[in-house]
């Protein structure tokens, strides 16, 4: 503080507390100024960049198959060896993974698999909620896969949403959690409603 | 039968203000948090009731509900009483303390103080020096090197800024001629006595910034070095009756500020009722000792005793020598 202050350093600056007022009134500005807090997961998410890399998700085509080929290049290229493909040939006589799984727990989301990846088939999106109560349900299987979230499209701002709990019935019912994800939170996806927070911020 | 007419007024007097002062620190805590929030711009506690006004509530329920702990190695006796002890004195000086001019209610004329004695200032200066015993007593009862270490600041911080407090005050009563606080309000009726006394208003304010042990000057409860310092041991309902006492000497402190230097309930502006008025004052230096708390660092020991005794005892010596030249 001293050091930027030299030219209130002065005995007058010492008498007058020029530098403690100084202090004083940042943190006033501050007091009225905007809060940068996200209200997540109460009533706003933040929706991540398309560049994010979050939750994996395959492809599907016009036809309703998945893109891949399940030439296994991602398995291989993968170097924490998170990725299992098996293959089988399907009705129409296409190459197609038969198992696709994903253990969530492992994968360092580095995005080479989604590089490697000759059929544009496997991608990393925006979905970034990956918490479980156990870790075997952070495998995920092909189905899960093709469900999950593509990339934000209106990335990078803070969109209006509802915190969404699993199903305590379901939970009694079954004696384990039937979702994937133990908490998530549904943002509704209208790039009108949402607003830009680093623009918003004072900086 | 007259005289408990006459002890009537008196006993609903104390009921009422043993009952505010009880609650009081629970909008503080809220407001504390608040201000502390939004100085680093986030909005504190937001999840409790409306914008979190329900979590003092929570608060109390969570200290009440906590196991009340005490150490193997404490002197039990003095660890139970330690925290009443500190918690009593800042209930005293509301004795002495006046809100208001006497008020025309039920027929009768009710004085808002409970009692209105000549030697006001000195009963409220001898009392919140007792608070410190409470200190002593519970780092002494802790049996624990930090609590002992924060209860050797506190009394050493104590005393040498109570003597700056005692003297920047001195002017105050020279100016009124008397150390009856209704006086010295009543004195103030023209220009508030900042006007006369900057000098000492700055001393009195720093003063008991230290004496509320308020950042800048929390040295016996340095989170950073001490742990929690005095109350380190202390859980539950013991601690909570020392969270009390150190909001409710802040609120002390700012009564006595307005009191002594920003006119008490004079200088009304119209339509104002003159005791809001002085409750909007108070406010507003709490306000303030909030502010600086979370403005400030943490002053280091010896500046400290630096800033007591070589700075401010000179300069609320130097201000009593000013204003009895001016006055004669």
């Amino acid at each position: 503080m001293a050091r930027t202050m030299t030219n209130k350093s002065g005995w007058i600056g010492k008498v007058f507390f020029l530098d403690l007022l100084h202090g004083l009134s940042l943190t006033l500005r501050y007091m009225f100024a905007r809060t940068v807090t996200h209200m997540y997961p109460d009533h706003e998410k933040w929706i991540p960049y398309s560049r994010h890399r979050g939750h994996h998700f395959i492809k599907t085509n016009d036809e309703g198959d998945v893109n891949c080929v399940a030439c296994e290049l991602c398995s291989k290229i993968c170097p924490c060896d998170c990725i299992i493909v098996i293959p089988f040939e399907d009705a129409k006589g296409n190459r197609r993974p038969q198992v696709f799984d994903i253990d969530l727990a492992r994968c360092l989301y580095c995005g080479l698999c989604e590089d490697a990846c000759p059929a544009d088939a496997i991608k990393l999106g925006q979905e970034y909620e990956i918490s479980a109560t156990t870790t075997e349900a952070l495998v995920v299987h092909l189905e899960d896969l093709i469900a999950a979230p593509g990339k934000a499209e209106n990335g990078g701002q803070v969109m209006p949403a509802k915190l969404i709990t699993p199903d305590k019935t379901a939970l009694k019912k079954t004696g384990k959690d039937t979702r994937t994800h133990s908490v998530t939170v549904e943002g509704t996806l209208k790039a009108a409603e949402g607003y830009d927070w680093w623009q918003r911020i004072r900086k | 039968m007259e005289s408990v007419i006459a002890i009537l007024p008196l006993l609903i007097k104390m009921a009422v203000i043993v009952a505010v002062l009880l609650l009081l620190p629970m909008p503080l805590t809220w407001l504390e948090r608040k201000i502390a929030g939004h100085i680093q711009q986030r909005p504190g506690p937001m999840r409790v009731g409306w914008h979190g006004v329900l979590q003092p509530v929570a608060d109390a329920i969570k200290l009440l509900t906590k196991e009340d702990h005490i150490p193997a190695e404490a002197d039990r006796l003095l660890f139970k009483i330690a925290p009443i002890v500190a918690l009593v004195p800042p209930f005293v000086v509301f004795v002495a303390i006046p809100f208001g001019e006497p008020v025309q209610m039920f027929g009768t004329e009710v004085t808002l103080s409970l009692s209105n004695m000549n030697v006001g200032l000195l009963f409220i200066l001898a009392v919140s020096g007792i608070g410190v015993f409470g200190i002593i007593l519970a780092g002494w009862a802790s049996n624990s090197k930090y609590a002992v270490l924060g209860s050797l600041r506190s009394i050493a911080q104590m005393i040498s800024y109570e003597i700056p407090m005692g003297f920047s005050v001195i002017g105050v009563v020279m100016l009124a001629g008397s150390m009856n606080l209704f006086d010295i309000v009543a004195r103030q009726d023209g220009l508030w006595n900042i006007v006369y006394q900057p000098i000492g208003f700055f001393v009195f304010f720093v003063a008991g910034l230290a004496e509320a042990q308020r950042i800048p000057f929390d040295l016996p409860e340095a989170e950073g070095d001490l742990g929690a310092g005095y109350h380190t041991e202390y859980s539950g309902i013991r601690f909570s009756f020392f969270m009390l006492a150190e909001y409710l000497v802040v609120v002390v402190l700012a009564i006595l500020n307005v009191i002594l230097f920003f006119g008490g309930w004079q200088g009304t502006p119209p339509l104002v009722n003159p005791i809001l008025w002085f409750f909007l004052k108070v406010g507003f230096f709490i306000w303030v000792f909030m502010w600086f708390r979370f403005t400030f660092p943490r002053y280091r020991y010896d500046q400290l005793m630096t800033i007591g005794w070589k700075v401010l005892l000179p300069l609320s010596l130097v201000n009593i020598l000013v204003s009895g030249f001016f006055m004669f």
